[in-house]
């Protein structure tokens, strides 16, 4: 009888992750649906849940061109593509150091990153916007980029370096035998062993950063260097929302991060499970 | 190849642990010194800091004649290999052992032809292309060797290479690793834990115990005039028998008195025990030196001692017994063909010729 009990478990597990699946889905499965209906479609007829009676690709045109989504995505991506790869590469030179030199207030420097992480955003946000209009990095992308480099840098060198306290020592002992300095055995042994870590932080950062719609609003003023995220929000009026729109568009811009994850999936599963290199 | 010097190294780490404390050594041109000790013995840091992989706290270290104190680990000609072998994961057989002529700029055909030279002479031509992954321990350590000899350096510092290796595996090692040495003609400083590894493989062995050096000498030296108890203890398997004893004069010269027998010394030893006469010492034999009566060449009541036999440990080629005698076990290696039995009583003969007495006080050998 064990074998009935294990199926009738098995039975109650699927319909429980079933459950929780489609709960998830749902918003994602409207948004969708909402993106191909007429704005008629949603107001005249109420029709919120359902799929569209009449499917249009009309919105998805109106969203990239009515809201300057090009313009928009170019600068996402220029901020996305420079801050992820400072972030990864300031990050990662931090966490060499501090898995393998001993110096000076090592534990300190190390426990600030830690903290830093736990500040939330929403207390710096008037810090950072007076900050950003003093040093004249108020409405630029490269404001934006720094500070998303800044903010991104405490988890990205936590991260590497429980990754980089993982590789034996030995390694590391050996190059400085061989006569490799500090930067070649940085770029030669310890970042090609890094891989699979720098890929996943890598797809979590564009992700995070691609997505990011707090920084941008604060940051960014003139409609030529808005991201996509705020540029959604142009649909957005006082009285009412073009909702099919703001789907369409948002559809849109999640497909990159989406795509991204494809392909780069089977580096982000490895980096996160594995613990550095085996022998 | 090159000389090695230590003078008065000592090293102290941040949390005041002493782990070397002054020790003196000259490793001589083409010599193949081990370092032998428990872990913890500071072996290993005295090996790291020859690499100057660790500072050196107080003190000298000399190679080819040069304080190299302040010299990078890759300014003092030497390789090192590593007891997990260290290779470098993402880089074939070949980038591993061409990684280090590269970064000193070698010509290509040279680093070719260098390789190619090492790896003919480790037998392991065919593992080139291979990741260290795709190899077995044995063929790892090969490469880890390798990686070594075609940098052709003053000095080789192996690191308990061998202790990851199978037992079968280790006494084939061993024996390449001594080919090697003197195919090459290099100096080598070699640490291990296993005594077997020491005795067979080196021209000096140092042993230490507690960041101290015991005792520097050949592997005849240090089985044969152990330097102290420690020592005596360490090398040699089964270990050394110790027993409390007392020296005392008697008929025909000077006896020594344990609390379950009484032996007579040796003429020749008579005169280095003078001073010790009713003093407590340590009497010390070591188990090969103990006879079976019947299988023995000299027995006489001045060298033969009752006791019952506890455990019989038939090896095959030799069979180890433990003996109570008094309230001491004495453990000895005895003929195959001893017809001793457990709970029986048996005729030990010691050999006195080859007996050791230690200082009571400050565990030195006095014999």
């Amino acid at each position: 009888m064990i074998s009935r009990k294990k199926w009738l478990f098995a039975l109650l597990f699927y319909v429980f992750c079933t459950f929780i699946v489609v709960l998830w889905m749902i918003p994602f499965l409207v948004a969708i649906f909402t993106a191909f209906k007429t704005i008629d479609e949603i107001f005249m007829l109420r029709n919120f849940w359902a799929p569209p009676r009449t499917w249009t690709f009309e919105n998805f045109k109106v969203a990239w061109k009515e809201g300057k989504m090009g313009r928009y995505f170019i600068n996402t991506l220029w901020v996305t593509s420079i801050s992820v790869s400072g972030t990864l590469f300031l990050s990662s030179l931090a966490a060499f150091a501090l898995s393998w030199y001993d110096f000076k207030m090592k534990k300190p420097i190390l426990m600030m990153f830690v903290a830093g992480m736990l500040i939330p955003f929403q207390m710096l946000l008037i810090p950072v916007y007076k900050f950003s209009v003093m040093t004249g990095l108020y409405d630029t992308l490269t404001g934006v980029i720094l500070f998303h480099i800044a903010f991104q840098l405490g988890f990205c060198t936590f991260f590497l370096r429980n990754f980089m306290i993982t590789i034996p020592s030995s390694l590391f002992d050996a190059a400085r035998i061989d006569g490799a300095g500090a930067f070649t055995i940085y770029a030669k042994i310890i970042m090609p062993l890094m891989k699979p870590a720098m890929a996943a932080l890598a797809i979590l950062e564009f992700t995070w950063i691609w997505n990011d719609y707090l920084w941008s609003l604060i940051l960014l003023q003139s409609d030529v260097k808005k991201t996509v995220t705020i540029g959604l929000t142009a649909f957005q009026g006082q009285w009412i929302s073009s909702w099919n729109i703001i789907a369409a568009g948002s559809l849109l811009v999640a497909s990159v991060p989406v795509v991204v994850f494809l392909v780069f999936q089977r580096y982000f599963i490895r980096g996160l499970t594995f613990g550095g290199i085996k022998g | 190849m090159a000389q090695v010097v230590l003078e008065n190294v000592t090293k102290i780490y941040d949390n005041k642990v002493v782990a070397v404390k002054n020790a003196n050594l000259v490793v001589e041109d083409k010599e193949f010194v081990v370092l032998l000790g428990p872990s913890g013995c500071g072996k290993t840091t005295t090996l790291r800091m020859i690499a100057g992989l660790e500072e050196v706290t107080e003190g000298k270290i000399y190679i080819d004649g040069k304080v190299v104190n302040d010299v990078e680990p890759k300014d003092r000609d030497i390789a090192m290999v590593f007891q997990n072998y260290a290779l470098y994961p993402h880089m074939t057989v070949y980038e591993n052992m061409a990684f280090g002529l590269k970064l000193r700029k070698f010509p290509k055909d040279e680093i070719d032809r260098r390789v190619r030279e090492a790896a003919r002479i480790l037998g392991i031509e065919d593992l080139l292309d291979r990741k260290p992954r795709q190899l077995s321990g044995g063929q790892r350590q090969r490469v880890a060797v390798g990686r070594a000899i075609v940098r052709n350096p003053k000095v080789f510092l192996f690191d308990e290479p061998l202790s990851n290796l199978d037992a079968k595996l280790r006494v084939q090692m061993r024996s390449e690793l001594k080919k090697l040495h003197h195919r090459l003609q290099a100096t080598i400083i070699y640490v291990t834990h296993d005594q077997v590894e020491a005795m067979t493989m080196a021209d000096k062995i140092v042993i230490m115990k507690d960041g101290e050096i015991q005792q520097i000498g050949t592997p005849y030296e240090v089985y044969n005039n152990p330097a102290n108890v420690f020592v005596a203890g360490f090398i040699g398997s089964p270990a050394m028998n110790f027993v409390n004893a007392r020296i005392v004069r008697g008929e025909g010269g000077l006896w020594v008195q344990t609390s379950g027998f009484k032996v007579k010394v040796p003429k020749e030893f008579e005169d280095k025990l003078a001073n010790y006469i009713d003093k407590e010492v340590i009497f010390g034999i070591r188990p090969h030196d103990i006879y079976d009566k019947l299988f023995a060449i000299a027995p006489t009541p001045e060298n033969t001692v009752f006791g019952i036999v506890d455990v019989v440990e038939p090896l095959g080629s030799e069979t180890i017994l433990h003996v109570k005698v008094g309230d001491e076990t004495i453990v000895a290696v005895v003929n195959p063909k001893t017809q001793a039995k457990e709970d029986q009583k048996i005729d030990l003969v010691f050999d006195m010729t080859r007996m050791h007495v230690f200082d009571k006080e400050t565990e030195k050998a006095i014999i």
